[in-house]
């Protein structure tokens, strides 16, 4: 059937593979003619933008693209099969044939963990189904062969997992589960499509840590997909850059990161925020973004005012009850925000990092008020929020704008972009008439970077990264002195993560704007922030300059955070620990009140919990 | 204990919806007019003694809400009272009972033989031929009034081919007209439910998941996907029910079916006020029963609705 055959050093060898959409006039080519060749044990990383083809090209391998429709109109998939005792082309199997390679002899693990089990079947039922099908296991012997992958995926408690059901485990013991499940066939193709981009940052790392430990042993080759070049440092032995569903650039992993030679990949890799590249500056500075020349002085010549702060938290708690029993009382409640305190000063950027459920978006609702605190004090230039009336605190709402993390969520998709950028101004009364309302618009749009002309478009028009500018817009439209952004950024490539993070240094610069800059991603905060407060389990762990947190990190968490975000340098595998046990969680019985920490004094500016790092150091480190 | 707590409130529930059904009723009917009247209106010579009469011995001139509660009672107790004109309510209701509850469970029993499949075969062939035929052809089933399908069925299948019975109740094979009548209206609104909830489901990423592990498209489907559609459809079956037995109380009565429907419609026609509010209520608590017995199958179906 084929006419080539793999080299010995190959499992999978694919030629010009090319894979189109639709009919006719409205044919779409998600793959150009890509070729690429996984080796026997070792990691492939294909990298590329959302809309590159990388995931489509996954899927070919599976044989699962005529489930999206999709369809191989060309190029040929070498594999050597094991189970059909023959090197196959896969674009020419039998549905039967290829059903009896997926999940036994090639595995996936996709990129939503959140949705990628069964809500209604068991882990167990979901694993051992597997198992049984390519293994012909007896329901006892799946049942064992499961647990003992559950374990090498390092999950607690693996014997009452098989008998749970995927909500009542998180994010990343979910993932786990799903590499577990991927890998308990032995397959020779672990194909994993973004399996860490959902995930919080120190999950990330010891999931990588798995996959690369199970690799290593079970001597699996590994198709990794990803966005992230950190990550792709850490992971792959070769690498395939993808842009615009043509291959641009591949290589081993020190030839295409270490010395890129096409401008797409120097250009991806120059958008990679990278951590520590800061050390011994105090500013924060400008993404470099290939041709595009800018100045940095003006972001980095703007002194900061540190006497009086704009806004000041003072031992503001917020908690969420969770009701339950017979007579619907409160018998749980999840401590989101303990004791937080802090000051925002003019023009100033303070990031508040964390991972999911530490608290740090809690805090910006609150600000917000959004939420209703149950204790502590907001002061707004000196003036108490909570003790103010009504209109005064919506005066005060007018100065705090919020940017959200979805930026397709966060706009109506009903309304033109105009429509949605003045509607905080009339709220607000800021405006009066339509020719003012237009001219205001004309200069928001203007402002973040997009023609004023955009103002009659509707949001489905604009990319990604053109509607977070819109978001940005929206929240200047009332001359806020204060914007909250939470996770502004998280949801973007990184050439326009970085766009969108240079805008945001602009505009504070020009207009003395302050930024509540709530996040995980440890390699922005260190480019866009003045100061940093770390949050865990609710409460402010460790807070002080940018500087000071990055250079010399006190508590444990925060040397966690810092040390799991994937280092860009090829050819270098991590050394660090991985993650051991569970992050706890910060929901506690009624009555059953968290220590609250004591900030203790480093240096001028600088405090940390010491007493919380000792009690979380066996956990975190 | 949530689930003995979520029965609790339930039955709270339809005790509430009940009354209030009853209450409602019990008021409505006396606004149509006097059964003292109905009752004389063939006679000639009636002397306002005889209607004072006719009123005492039915109770009718006690105040309206000493009535009620004397329903109220006799729901109670279980032996629902006397009909103004046809003896006790509870025999009455005894003999009509079974024959609905055998019609309402033949005509969703067709209905849901029809529609999943169709239902699934119309989400795998999305935009097919097979597809939008069964789309329109459900489009022709929803815009039928159940009587006039019912009248066609007995001018088709009773008259110029007699093969059928037209109406009551003598034989097995006079269930299939009626039956095939309400099922042919609740299939045409299930084929679309089943469809969009497949459709969602099988976008869903467990499916290709589940498709990756190289499972065939007879377990996708049918185990995982039709598995977690079944909850929304599942749901929508006892929301229908409340529809179901509104179209029966209609086809009943084309029919000549002996049930529960045309009991509840002759007591209207004779303003015969004990036998309408009992077998308003039973259906009322019946409607609920059944809402509260798919919610109790939800939890058994939908693993995340099951309170740890």
């Amino acid at each position: 059937m084929s006419i080539s055959t793999l080299k010995d050093s190959d499992l999978l060898s694919v030629r010009d593979l090319t894979i189109e959409f639709g009919y006719g006039d409205f044919t779409v080519r998600a793959v150009d003619n890509v070729s690429f060749d996984l080796q026997r044990n070792k990691t492939l990383a294909i990298v590329g933008e959302s809309g590159s083809g990388k995931s489509i090209s996954s899927l070919a391998i599976l044989g699962l693209l005529k489930h999206l429709h999709g369809r191989i109109t060309k190029g040929s998939m070498l594999f050597d099969s094991e189970v059909l005792g023959r090197q196959v082309d896969l674009t020419q199997l039998s549905e039967r044939e290829l059903r009896r390679i997926r999940g036994n002899e090639i595995a996936m693990i996709f990129q939503e963990p959140m949705t990628s089990l069964n809500p209604v079947f068991t882990i167990g039922s979901q694993m051992g189904e597997t198992l049984a099908l390519h293994q012909g296991l007896s329901q006892s012997a799946a049942r064992k062969k499961a647990l003992e992958f559950l374990e090498l995926v390092r999950l607690p408690n693996a014997k009452r997992m098989l008998g749970n059901y995927p909500h009542q485990l998180s994010g990343g013991m979910r993932q786990r589960v799903m590499i577990a499940m991927a890998l308990c066939c032995q397959p020779k193709i672990l194909i994993a499509d973004e399996p860490t981009t959902a995930l919080d940052v120190t999950i990330q790392a010891q999931i990588l840590h798995i996959i690369r430990d199970l690799q290593a042993e079970m001597g699996t080759s590994v198709v990794f997909i990803s966005h992230d070049m950190g990550v792709v440092s850490e992971m792959a032995d070769d690498v395939l850059v993808m842009k615009a569903s043509k291959s641009v650039e591949t290589g081993t992993v020190k030839q295409v990161l270490g010395s890129p030679t096409e401008p797409y990949t120097q250009a991806l890799l120059a958008a990679v925020p990278r951590i520590g590249s800061m050390t011994g500056t105090t500013a924060p500075q400008l993404f470099d973004i290939p041709g595009q020349t800018q100045s940095n002085d003006t972001v980095a010549a703007t002194a900061i005012d540190y006497s009086k702060p704009v806004l000041e938290l003072e031992n503001l708690t917020t908690r969420y009850d969770v009701r339950g029993g017979l007579l619907n009382r409160v018998t749980h409640r999840v401590h989101a925000a303990e004791n937080v305190s802090l000051s925002i000063y003019p023009g100033e950027t303070l990031a508040l990092v964390g991972e999911s459920g530490s608290g740090k978006s809690t805090v910006g609702k609150t600000i917000q008020q959004l939420v209703d605190p149950v204790s502590g004090a907001m002061r707004y230039h000196g003036k108490d929020i909570f003790s103010l009336p009504a209109a005064e605190r919506k005066a005060f709402r007018k100065q705090t704008q919020y940017v959200f993390q979805d930026p397709y969520g966060s706009m109506n998709p009903r309304k033109t972009v105009g429509e949605s950028l003045i509607e905080p101004a009339w709220v607000h009364g800021l405006v009066s008439t339509k020719q003012e309302a237009k001219d205001k618009v004309a200069d928001l749009l203007v402002k973040v970077g997009l023609p004023a002309e955009h103002a009659n478009r509707f949001p489905h028009q604009f990319s990604g990264g053109q509607r977070q500018r819109l978001c940005i817009a929206r929240a200047l439209a009332c001359d806020p002195s204060l914007i909250i952004a939470d996770e502004a950024v998280s949801a973007l490539d990184v050439s326009v993560q970085a766009q969108v993070v240079n805008l945001l240094m602009k505009l504070q610069a020009d207009q003395g704007l302050s930024y509540l800059f709530i996040t995980h991603d440890m390699a922005v905060v260190e480019r866009i922030s003045h100061r940093v407060a770390v949050m865990y389990l609710g409460q402010i762990v460790e807070i002080g300059s940018r500087q000071q947190i990055f250079e010399n990190p006190q508590h444990p968490y925060t040397k966690r955070l810092l040390s799991a975000v994937p280092v860009l340098n090829p050819g270098h595998r991590p050394t660090r620990p991985p993650l051991e046990g569970e992050i706890p969680s910060a929901m506690r019985a009624v009555g059953n009140e968290p220590n609250l920490v004591d900030l203790q004094r480093v240096e001028e500016g600088h405090f940390f919990a010491a007493q919380s790092a000792e009690e979380h150091q066996a956990v975190l480190l | 204990m949530p689930v003995f707590r979520f029965i609790l409130q339930r039955v709270l529930q339809a005790i509430l919806v009940t009354l209030a059904v009853t209450l409602f009723v019990s008021f409505a009917i006396r606004l149509t007019g006097d059964p003292a009247i109905m009752l004389t209106a063939d006679s000639s010579n009636v002397t306002e003694e005889d209607l004072a009469f006719i009123r005492e011995t039915l109770g009718l001139n006690k105040p309206f809400f000493v009535q009620y509660l004397d329903f109220l009672k006799s729901l109670l107790s279980g032996d629902l009272g006397e009909s103004f004109f046809r003896g006790s309510v509870r025999d009455l209701i005894a003999i009509a009972m079974p024959s609905t509850l055998l019609l309402a469970i033949s005509s969703l029993g067709i209905s849901i033989l029809i529609s999943i499949p169709l239902g699934i075969h119309s989400a795998l062939h999305k935009g097919g031929l097979s597809d939008q035929v069964i789309r329109v052809l459900s489009l022709v089933g929803l815009s039928f009034p159940n009587f006039w399908l019912g009248i066609m069925f007995v001018l088709l299948l009773s008259i110029t081919f007699p093969i059928f019975p037209a109406s009551g109740f003598e034989t097995w094979s006079a269930l299939i007209l009626p039956a095939t009548t309400i099922g042919i209206i609740l299939t045409a609104t299930n084929v679309r439910l089943v469809r969009t909830q497949m459709l969602e489901t099988l976008s869903a990423q467990y499916v290709m998941v589940a498709r990756a592990k190289g499972l065939n498209e007879r377990s996708v489907v049918y185990k995982h996907a039709l598995r977690n559609a079944a909850i929304a459809i599942v749901t929508f079956l006892g929301l229908q029910f409340g529809n179901l037995i509104g179209g029966l109380v209609v086809v009943e009565l084309v029919f000549n079916w002996p049930g529960m429907g045309t009991l509840s419609i002759e007591a209207i026609a004779q303003r015969d006020y004990p036998l309408l509010q009992a077998t308003v209520s039973i259906l009322a608590i019946m409607i609920v029963g059944v809402n509260l017995a798919v919610d109790l199958i939800y939890g058994l179906i939908d693993p995340r609705i099951r309170v740890a």
